[in-house]
């Protein structure tokens, strides 16, 4: 009988909650450039829309609005699932593996 | 409100610009800084009247940042306004306990960002007129 620790599935787990922290960071930034030019071009800061720019521009903002709503519940939710998770299992502090 | 210098601090070239454009469009002179470092230098230098500060940053954090700042008593007074694509849990509560007027996550709504910067602004001008009576009496 070999004692093993258990560090390896919680580096895993460590590794997905930092791996899906910075996608959601990433996307988040993103995100922002899209929303800030979008209703910079909504607001006629870099000059006048035409009736069918503005209605281009709209759904493009709607659209940002529908990928936020998604992040805010999906990938941010994830991770706070996934430690929320872990931390329901109660786990052995070592398992024991038989080796033939 | 006129005149006033806003210091947008942020690695994304992309969002430096767009922030500038509408902060400019209402008003506000605009200055910038891209890492850590700079943003110290540009603080110490310019004194802006309020700082809008991304967490992530190259040479440092924004943590840092706000570390440095109430390191020296004026430059403590700046408010700090937090714009960061981090996650909220942990950032939120150790960027207001870091003396952060406020926190947003990334995209945040232009208009709650303006209100949000005016009334800090307010507050700031307020608590310098406050001191400047007590030193006064």
């Amino acid at each position: 009988m070999k004692e093993l620790s258990p560090q390896p599935a919680q580096e895993n787990q460590e590794q997905l909650t930092a791996h899906l922290a910075k996608k959601s960071h990433e996307l988040r930034n993103a995100l922002a450039c899209i929303r800030q030019f979008g209703n910079i071009l909504a607001d006629g800061l870099a000059g006048e829309l035409s009736d069918e720019q503005r209605e281009y521009v709209a759904i493009m903002l709607e659209k940002a609005s529908t990928i936020r709503r998604v992040l805010d519940s999906s990938l941010d939710g994830s991770a706070g699932l996934l430690e929320v998770a872990t931390n329901k299992i109660d786990r052995p502090s070592k398992v024991g593996m038989a080796h033939a | 409100m006129p005149n006033m210098r806003l210091l947008v601090v942020d690695d994304n070239a992309a969002l430096r610009k767009g922030l500038s454009v509408r902060l400019r469009a209402n008003g506000y002179e605009v200055l910038f800084a891209e890492d850590a470092i700079s943003a110290t230098a540009v603080i110490l230098m310019e004194r802006p009247d309020l700082v809008i500060l991304d967490l992530g940053l190259p040479g440092g954090d924004g943590f840092d940042v706000m570390e440095r700042l109430h390191r020296s008593d004026p430059l403590a007074k700046i408010p700090v306004i937090v714009l960061t694509g981090r996650e909220v849990a942990g950032n939120r509560n150790r960027a207001l306990q870091a003396g952060a007027a406020a926190f947003f996550q990334k995209p945040m709504e232009d208009g709650t960002l303006l209100s949000t910067i005016r009334s800090a602004l307010n507050m700031s001008r307020d608590r310098s007129h406050l001191g400047e009576s007590s030193i006064s009496c």
